[in-house]
């Protein structure tokens, strides 16, 4: 699964919002209506999936799948 | 002194979910305490109680919402919906700022609270849920059902121990009559059949320790009494103003006429032995009321089945009523489901509005030798009786009295 998949695949585990209800280009917020403590346990869940350290604060309820994506792309491929 | 109308009501609690088939049980006299199933409770020297199944079968909550909130704030939606159906309101109708949320509770949302705790000591921090910091507090419920329906006016949770549900009812009814608010959603819920908390329930003491014979454990006023079962749920009534209520045609089921508190101030579990303060609180009630203890046709009992909370109870009666206390029926019908603390309140009101309904006092399981005497006990089996005016008492340990008058609509 791609890493969009993988994000997807956390938000509907974890939130029980069915997968049609996420928009690529819509932020969490503005698709889901998520709030802050759900955000908490998101970024929690991708840090676990992806074995990256995540701040809430370049993941936020109002960043997109397509915006979580890059953040996550960027750290697979940094170095460190 | 203004009345205050009951227009709506809602009842989560082991002899039924939902009014007709709570009262269709408390009425047949069966008893719904019993070995407690949830989790391995041998090793507890009490592990009966009154206990709730199948909650979900009667919640429109989310499993999305369900994952943030404990059972007693589960409960408390259900009921509240319960309440508002009952009272033919739509909420989105409603000026928010002017609708309140009144709810009592003693020992917060537990199982929520134990399983993180666990996981804090078991996995560290980010094995605890976020939400366990919202989710455990005694307002929890408070916050669910004003987040739930948009509700934004002035409320409150009141934390008096068994006392609580009675008390946010009798606050509620003084905000309603200064006209601060429209409707107040007003009860409470009690989630205590978990782990750690019936532990602390035990370590409390009081408990009934019968577990061979769960149906009679809870013997209120009896000779043979030992302690009280513990139980859950939740209740919550809709409360308007008269007018308002009258204005919009609304079923109004009792009308709440006044209520009275005070506090014994003598040991940090007891009650005091002479039963003064509740027989204070109990004028209070009737004179906020302008009612005379003379008209008063029913009286809902607290009855906690240990010797000094008996004793002190059927003494604050003689002490008010005098030689009419072994006349009016009392009873206390929580023996056959259990004592719901901070939510015992508010279904023994329940209870007494369905009694007024219905025009039968309510029987008290397990009562056949009454200790003290002298009061008019309606024991085994339910009486047929109008009530057109009754009394509701609610103690907390320590001895906090709270007592409601209401009056049949």
């Amino acid at each position: 699964m791609d890493i969009k998949g993988r994000i997807k695949d956390i938000l509907v585990t974890l939130l029980k919002v069915r997968c049609e209800e996420l928009k690529d280009d819509l932020s969490l917020e503005a698709s889901i209506g998520i709030d802050s403590t759900e955000m908490v346990e998101v970024v929690i869940a991708l840090e676990k999936a992806f074995g990256k350290k995540l701040s809430p604060k370049e993941i936020t309820k109002f960043s997109t799948l397509n915006d979580i994506e890059k953040i996550i792309q960027a750290k697979i491929n940094s170095p460190q | 002194m203004d009345k205050i109308a009951i227009t709506g009501i809602g009842v989560v609690a082991p002899p039924g979910i939902g009014k007709r088939q709570f009262w269709a049980n408390i009425k047949s006299g069966r008893s719904f305490i019993k070995k407690i199933t949830r989790f391995d409770a041998q090793m507890y020297p009490a592990h009966i109680a009154g206990q709730i199944d199948e909650l979900e079968k009667y919640s429109t909550v989310s499993e999305r919402l369900l994952k943030k909130i404990d059972t007693f704030s589960h409960m408390a939606l259900i009921a509240a919906e319960m309440a508002l159906n009952d009272a033919e309101i739509e909420i989105k109708k409603e000026d928010p700022n002017l609708v309140g949320i009144f709810l009592g509770n003693a020992l917060g949302g537990w199982l929520y609270a134990e399983t993180e705790l666990r996981d804090l000591y078991i996995e560290g921090r980010e094995g605890v849920s976020p939400y366990l910091a919202s989710a455990w507090f005694p307002a929890a419920p408070q916050g669910q059902v004003s987040i739930y329906y948009g509700i934004k006016g002035f409320s409150k949770t009141v934390v008096a121990d068994r006392a609580s549900s009675l008390m946010a009812i009798g606050y509620a009814a003084k905000v309603l009559r200064k006209n601060k608010l429209n409707l107040i959603l007003a009860g409470g819920m009690e989630a205590p059949v978990t782990p750690y908390a019936l532990l602390c329930c035990n370590t409390y003491g009081g408990l009934s320790e019968d577990n061979e014979h769960p149906q009679e454990a809870y013997r209120p006023f009896d000779k043979r009494r030992c302690g009280f079962v513990i139980g859950e749920g939740a209740g919550i009534v809709v409360l308007e103003n008269m007018e308002r209520a009258k204005k919009r045609n609304a079923r109004i089921f009792a009308y709440i006429c006044g209520y009275g508190t005070t506090c014994d101030g003598v040991d940090r579990i007891r009650p005091a032995a002479d039963g003064k303060e509740l027989a204070r609180a109990i004028s209070m009630a009737l004179t906020e009321a302008e009612i005379s203890p003379e008209e008063i046709d029913y009286i809902s009992l607290d009855g906690l089945a240990i010797d000094i909370w008996d004793y002190s109870e059927v003494r604050a009666i003689k002490t008010v009523f005098g030689s009419r206390a072994k006349e009016i029926p009392v009873s206390c019908p929580k023996s056959s489901f259990g004592n719901l603390l901070g939510a015992c309140g508010v279904v023994d009101l329940i209870t007494t509005i369905l009694a007024m309904e219905y025009n039968l006092v309510p029987p008290t399981l397990n009562l056949t030798e009454p200790d003290p005497e002298g009061l008019n006990f309606v024991k085994e089996v339910g009486r047929e009786y109008y009530i057109g005016k009754a009394i509701v008492i609610s103690r907390g340990r320590g001895g906090i009295n709270s007592v409601l008058v209401i009056e049949k609509a």
